[in-house]
């Protein structure tokens, strides 16, 4: 009896104690968690100082994967604002919003959450949705980032979130957006240039999240190393992948840094291609530290490897 | 604007001139002009040639959301057939769709083959171990409702067994988060998790032991509360009262309680790599056990072993150890401990001092296969006199078709703590598959 009074009476002490932790952290900056770093890098431009940001989804990782951590919980816990990728990109974001006890980051009715995906023009979006067609996404395409200019309305979706919230810094928040912009601007002008001399040039990626950065620069997305979305690439399939990068002389295999490089590799020895290990997020390499820095080091790599006349095997 | 403009201009300019002007009468500098507004208005047109294609794929893209919208909303709506006039009705009724809760069903097939000679159930057999069908929904802003119903053609009928059903409530005063009902105790790691989500095929000995077949799952009340520290660590302390009609170290009798505390923290010494560490501590009844016969006149009677009953009698401690390293290409290493031990009378067991743990190293290295090994170790509660440990080690591997569907193959070989016992080898097959909405809550 003795030490079920002295484990309840610990049990409840915790009680007494404040209840969220967060009222031990001084300082007043809005404390925004983010599910990726991608969203993370982009809310901190727009934030500035204002902000103490902190990123769920590790960039190293399948970002349709993530086991949530009790460190994600507890961040997301003592949050002010949460941003997401809305759709279904996140499969793991409701479980942590209900670990979180916040209805308010409940998308798409919870005040304090800002779904980045809003307003975007969604590829891929099936007249019909069935696990016959693999892991597929029912609102559509959830890549939508890679494509610069839906980076523009993601920073716009976060300063117009964060303006709502804290309309005292409203002003700050959308000279930040702007100045993004500005930058963004400029890169894609470099982009464009660097990759106009392989308009329509046909491309193998290894998961299909290639669709935005493919169509705004108009490459040709000839076929994935997955037989269908999520589904893992098998001897057939990869078959007739290697029998495509022949018949259009593909040189070109675009996979995600955490996807496995033997079947990229079988295929693009086949055909005497190129295996590009692409970042998907901010901070994925080191190169990559940034969206606009990621998106860089995508297009060069990309140019530079469209551009070789001899295709070396590495 | 200022492109039509120019566009226009160029158009009046060589539409207005060209025709009226040789060409050879008219001086270079006129004519460079002409060629560079020429080469202008071709690349006008190619820009307008451009945004023409734009609008149609946006209005392309636009056009399958809204139908997309209609059909996700409006169930039977075809896609293709959905008019301005009929949309409103199916897109109200996939609204009010929106109050279903979400239903997955999960499936666990499983055959084994032993050295065993006995006939007891799951020997040398193919069963559909478990079927899952779960519900889950927001009941109000306030809280959500989870019901896990599950069916199995395991034992020796067909069963159908509420393995959870239970309402959650945020924001209870001082920060407490609550849960009502029927709820698998916060006992450690593996005893929260449902079958199918074990890297094993079953779960470890002590679990099974101490707790039964499937672990402790009973309804009860649970609170929960994170405790704030300077470093920030994520650190909780979990509470749960218990019906004490499950659970084979306890009473079994429903008015006697189980009291459970549970405590985890959770480190991140290394990039990619977390330490969770968990204590566990159960209070309950000992009951002496009952024997139920017929007495001279054959009539049904249930008499107890022994006299009166210990209160508190039993105390399970617990300790649990997860270190999970995230490696390159999505590869995971996983080396989960549990331990417990027990202090108890010896009313309704022999073994006054019970204790067991299991050591499982599990690695997922590629999308689709995951290898591991469990080892189990066990003086169990039945066991009497002098007596070896039971001990098991359980190899296996996993080959992941899909998120939704995985395959299985485990090899165990045991031995027995009592001397009369035998060792066996046994192989297990396990398959799991999935359809519907499917979420394992996240633990904090």
């Amino acid at each position: 009896m003795k030490h079920i009074k002295i484990l309840m009476s610990l049990f409840f002490l915790a009680a007494l104690l404040p209840v969220r932790a967060g009222s031990l952290q001084a300082g007043d900056a809005i404390r925004i968690v983010a599910t990726t770093t991608t969203f993370a890098d982009l809310a901190g431009r727009i934030a500035g100082d204002r902000a103490q940001i902190y990123a769920i989804a590790s960039p190293k990782r399948d970002l349709h994967f993530i086991s949530v951590t009790p460190r994600d919980v507890l961040k997301l816990k003592k949050a002010d604002v949460f941003i997401h990728g809305g759709l279904d990109l996140e499969a793991w974001r409701a479980p942590l919003v209900d670990a979180s006890g916040r209805p308010e980051f409940l998308c798409p009715s919870g005040s304090r959450q800002i779904d980045v995906s809003a307003k975007i023009p969604l590829l891929e979006v099936p007249d019909s949705v069935s696990r016959v067609q693999g892991d597929i996404h029912a609102y559509g395409n959830p890549h939508y980032w890679l494509d610069p200019e839906n980076g523009r309305i993601i920073a716009r979706n976060i300063a117009e979130g964060l303006s709502r919230l804290y309309p005292e810094d409203a002003d700050t928040f959308q000279a930040n957006e702007k100045n993004f912009e500005a930058q963004l601007d400029q890169k894609m002008l470099e982009w464009q240039a660097l990759l106009a001399p392989f308009k329509g040039a046909a491309v193998i990626t290894y998961h299909r999240s290639w669709a935005y950065f493919a169509r705004r620069f108009e490459l040709e997305v000839a076929g994935e190393l997955e037989p269908k979305p999520g589904i893992p690439p098998t001897a057939r399939h990869i078959a007739e992948l290697e029998k495509v990068m022949q018949e259009k002389r593909i040189r070109v295999v675009m996979k995600e840094t955490y996807f496995e490089n033997r079947s990229a590799e079988k295929i693009a020895a086949s055909a005497g291609a190129r295996v590009l290990n692409l970042a998907q997020a901010a901070g994925e390499l080191k190169e990559t530290r940034d969206y606009l820095s990621m998106l860089d080091y995508d297009v060069r790599l990309l140019a530079q490897a469209l551009g070789e006349k001899e295709v070396s095997h590495e | 604007m200022k492109r039509i403009f120019l566009l226009f201009s160029a158009a009046f300019f060589f539409g207005a001139s060209i025709p009226t002007a040789g060409a050879d009468s008219l001086p270079d500098s006129v004519l460079n002009d002409i060629a560079q507004l020429r080469q202008m208005m071709e690349g006008l047109s190619s820009t307008v040639k451009d945004l023409k294609e734009t609008v149609r794929e946006q209005s392309e893209v636009i056009q399958n959301q809204t139908l997309r919208l209609q059909v996700l909303e409006g169930g039977a709506a075809s896609a293709g057939a959905v008019s301005a006039a009929t949309a409103r009705a199916p897109v109200s009724a996939g609204k009010s769709q929106g109050f279903n809760p979400e239903i997955g069903v999960v499936g666990t097939v499983q055959a084994s083959q032993t050295r065993s000679d006995e006939d007891g159930e799951g020997n040398d057999t193919i069963a559909l171990k478990e079927l899952e069908l779960n519900f889950s929904s927001y009941v109000d802003p306030y809280s959500r409702l989870d019901a896990i119903i599950a069916f199995n053609d395991n034992l020796e009928e067909q069963n159908v067994d509420i393995e959870e059903a239970y309402y959650s409530h945020w924001g209870l005063p001082f920060g407490f988060r609550g849960q009502i009902g029927k709820f698998r105790s916060r006992i450690g790691k593996q005893n929260l998790q449902h079958l199918h989500a074990l890297e094993t095929v079953d779960y470890a000995w002590v679990i099974r032991d101490f707790f039964g077949e499937e672990g402790l799952a009973s309804s009860g009340v649970r609170l929960a509360h994170d405790v704030p520290n300077p470093w920030d660590i994520p650190v909780s302390v979990t509470g749960e009262v218990l019906r004490g009609n499950n659970g084979t170290s306890f009473s079994g009798v429903s008015r006697r309680p189980i009291f459970n505390v549970h405590g985890n923290a959770f480190f991140e010494p290394f990039d990619n790599a977390s330490l969770e560490l968990g204590w566990t501590t159960l209070f309950g009844d000992e009951n002496p056990p009952q024997f139920s016969g017929f007495d001279e006149n054959g009539d049904p009677v249930t008499t107890a072993v022994s006299d009166g009953r210990n209160k508190y009698g039993v105390r399970v401690y617990g300790a649990d150890t997860t270190v999970t390293w995230l490696l390159s290409e999505n590869r995971t290493l996983k080396f989960q401990n549990e331990l417990y031990f027990q202090r108890r009378g010896n009313l309704s067991h022999v073994n006054e001092d019970p204790w067991g743990f299991y050591s499982l190293l599990d690695f997922r290295f590629s999308r689709q296969f995951s290898t591991g090994i469990r080892f189990d170790y066990l003086e169990p509660l039945d066991v009497t006199g002098e007596h070896h440990a039971s001990t098991a080690v359980s190899p296996y591997l996993t080959f992941w078709q899909s998120e939704f569907a995985s395959f299985q193959v485990q090899y165990t070989h045991s031995d027995p703590a009592s001397a009369d016992g035998f060792s066996d080898d046994a192989v297990y097959l396990r398959a799991n598959f999935m359809i519907g909405a499917h979420k394992h809550p996240v633990q904090s």
